[in-house]
């Protein structure tokens, strides 16, 4: 009798940080080097107030390969110290080379089941395309990371060749919470609370990125894209997509390049990564609410170190079996082609 | 949808229900304000007119300038003639009562202070004279000058304990969030006049987080995001904690997406206590006691199921108001609407809920 096949377990957002900028000087060009020091730049490291360690849901991400927790057979690493970058755009495009080639040396090459969620500047189109050309074909790099919270959205025409790179490559695209803190994360200015900078990724800043990918034309022009949302929730997507469903049914004649409603393009290209998820408290609205939204959109993700609350647990709560393995690892097997 | 409805005989059988429609867009034409301006303003308007941009030029409307093909009067643009108002809403479909909401205060609120505060005297005026004193079916938002608010207070002390009034008139985006304490004397005057808060999708949009969409469609989408904004902002900056009193009605920004909002605001309060202290309970309980939505646009999921899964989530049918959004080209009509709840709601939403939030006799009660 053989022993039950153990859990296919794929973590789709771990998060790691360089502990400063002394990490990645040995990834930089004396320019570069100079540039940084000579400045005094430093890694903010609250990453512009978006993770304050001492909060719930904040924390000191693993800044060595040995202080990671990973429970996965594969888990994505997502570094997101690069949102923070100041407005030179050649330096965040050195930021994003010295990241990337960090990542690889001192994560991937140290334990292979870590994988890349290479970083780009978001500032500068051709330089983020050559970085995808540079490394974008690496076999540990499997996705192009794009924080939510950016200048323009990326569905914008500006950006689509970094777009065109990452869906060249094969790479999946994931769009992450957080971003550049210099625009309020909403409509009419800044925060004054973390709960509503927090929340904002989710409730606002993601759902117009998603939007803003479909109504471009994105999925039509570049067919194999795939985009994961990570760290945004999931929740708000089934009425989001009735709206969008029916705008579009009254003003499809502004795009006529979407032949068909958004739901159907969402649903083909997008995935979601499970922390956080919200769920109502009841079982049993919990269970309606993933029928609405579909558990197959959904990966698991750990999201070290952010601790984001009960969702998780809601989640597990009410998942049949086959749901559950598909959401801890055989979907994003699959999105991520893993080969696993 | 734009072509042009049927709208059943007036000598057709009268429903036993009331009908309130609380979203009806006036407009007001040049040849209206300016005799209602002093000198001053008035010059003012016909040099430099308005210094805040309309929706409508940032993201055309793809067809009929975003109203229905047949609400074009003789002469002036939709919305601005009350008989046809008459004719394709109140008399049309035995409409009760409806609650006019000038879109033009959107813009009008935001000018440089004492020049938004005329314009926006002059729209009330004209509301009152034109419309509110001509047909008893209709009631009044309140404008004001939103970015001045000591000027926004004198305006609703002006018009405190006229019951043709029933709500003070909000944006949902405006320089800052509305939940700021600059705003507070707004809201403080409107409980002080017994006023709920009515704020409206639009206003000022700045950058979003995520940089601006680029078509119509796109910002039409995010007018429920805009509209759980506004809330997120009236919550954690301490508005409903500060005013207990206090009632926001939601007005066309949609109603499925609140339940997600709801679970979220509760989760990350529950992380984030510290962050918000004077938030003591769940904000789902709390925003259950204190807003309320109007119908259009709702979202229609192809399946009519699911809505009503998503409502009995929210939990609020007792709080949500029939609007048609008349004469825009996404009205919806007091005939299809009732349709898209579930059979015990139908009649509150189609007016005994906003007979109970805006103090209007209910049909028959008179």
């Amino acid at each position: 009798m053989s022993a039950p096949a153990r859990t296919l377990v794929v973590d789709a957002d771990v998060h790691c940080a360089p502990r400063s900028l002394e990490d990645l000087l040995a990834h930089m060009d004396p320019y570069w080097r100079t540039y940084v020091v000579e400045a005094g730049i430093g890694l903010s490291p609250t990453q512009g107030g978006a993770y304050p360690a001492r909060i719930r849901p904040g924390g000191e991400p693993a800044h060595a390969v040995d202080e990671l927790p990973v429970d996965a057979a594969v888990a994505v690493l997502t570094c997101t110290s690069t949102f923070q970058s100041n407005r030179n755009p050649y330096y965040e495009a050195a930021l994003c080379r010295a990241v990337n080639d960090w990542l690889l040396e001192q994560w991937h090459t140290r334990d292979d089941r870590l994988r890349v969620a290479m970083v780009v500047p978001t500032l500068h189109t051709e330089a983020a395309v050559e970085e995808i050309a540079r490394i974008g074909g690496h076999p540990a790099v499997v996705a192009v990371l794009l924080p939510v919270r950016n200048d323009t959205r990326w569905g914008t025409v500006g950006n689509r060749a970094v777009l065109r790179a990452a869906a060249e490559h094969g790479l999946v695209v994931t769009l992450h919470a957080w971003g550049r803190a210099g625009n309020a994360p909403n409509s009419s200015g800044m925060t004054h609370s973390y709960l509503e900078d927090y929340l904002a990724n989710s409730q606002l800043v993601a759902q117009g990125q998603l939007t803003s990918l479909v109504v471009e034309g994105v999925f039509a022009q570049l067919p194999d894209l795939r985009v994961t949302v990570a760290e945004c929730g999931s929740t708000w997507l089934p009425t989001m997509l009735w709206r969008f469903d029916k705008d579009w049914k009254g003003t499809w004649r502004e795009v006529p390049w979407l032949d068909r409603p958004p739901s159907e393009i969402v649903r083909e290209h997008v995935r979601f990564t499970t922390a956080p998820i919200h769920l109502p408290p009841d079982p049993g609205a919990a269970r309606e609410t993933l029928d609405l939204l579909d558990p197959a959109l959904l990966m698991h993700a750990s999201d070290h170190p952010h601790d984001h609350g009960d969702g998780a647990d809601r989640l597990a709560a009410v998942l049949t079996d086959d749901e559950k393995a598909a959401v801890m690892g055989g979907t994003a097997a699959e999105w991520y082609r893993l080969g696993l | 949808m734009t072509q042009t409805l049927d709208a059943p005989a007036r000598a057709g059988r009268r429903t036993t229900h009331t009908i309130v429609d609380t979203d009806i867009h006036p407009v007001a034409t040049q040849a209206s304000i300016l005799p209602r301006l002093s000198a001053g303003a008035r010059r003012r308007f016909e040099t430099f007119g308005s210094r805040v941009p309309a929706p409508p030029e940032i993201y055309p409307r793809v067809r009929n300038s975003g109203f229905r093909l047949d609400s074009w009067p003789e002469s002036g643009p939709p919305g601005s003639d009350l008989e046809l108002v008459r004719e394709q809403l109140l008399d049309g479909f035995d409409v009760d009562h409806g609650v006019l909401i000038p879109l033009q205060g959107h813009q009008w609120g935001a000018e440089a202070p004492e020049y938004s505060a005329e314009l926006c005297r002059a729209l009330n005026d004209w509301m009152l004279e034109e419309w509110l004193d001509v047909e008893p079916r209709l009631r009044g938002s309140l404008v004001v000058p939103y970015e001045t608010p000591d000027l926004a207070v004198e305006e609703i002390r002006r018009h405190a304990g006229d019951p043709r009034f029933v709500q003070v008139l909000l944006a949902t985006g405006g320089e800052s969030g509305f939940g700021r304490r600059r705003y507070w004397p707004i809201y403080e005057a409107a409980v002080e006049a017994g006023l709920p808060i009515g704020a409206h999708t639009g206003g000022l949009e700045q950058h979003r987080g995520a940089g601006w969409p680029s078509f119509y469609l796109e910002e039409h989408v995010w007018n429920g995001n805009m509209m759980g904004a506004l809330i997120t902002s009236f919550l954690t900056e301490g508005v409903f904690a500060h005013l207990p009193e206090l009632q926001l009605v939601c007005v066309e920004g949609g109603i499925a997406w609140a339940p997600a909002l709801f679970w979220a605001l509760d989760d990350g309060w529950s992380l984030l206590r510290d962050d918000v202290p004077h938030l003591t309970r769940p904000p789902s309980e709390l925003l259950r006691e204190r807003l309320w939505f109007t119908t259009q646009p709702i979202e229609e999921p192809a399946d009519p199921a699911e809505l009503a899964t998503v409502l009995r989530h929210l939990g609020m049918d007792d709080r949500i108001m029939f609007a048609s959004d008349y004469p825009h080209w996404d009205f919806d009509s007091p005939q299809h609407t009732p349709r898209l709840f579930p059979a015990g709601s139908r009649e509150p939403i189609m007016g005994a809920n906003a007979c109970r939030l805006y103090g209007l006799p209910l049909r028959g009660a008179a």
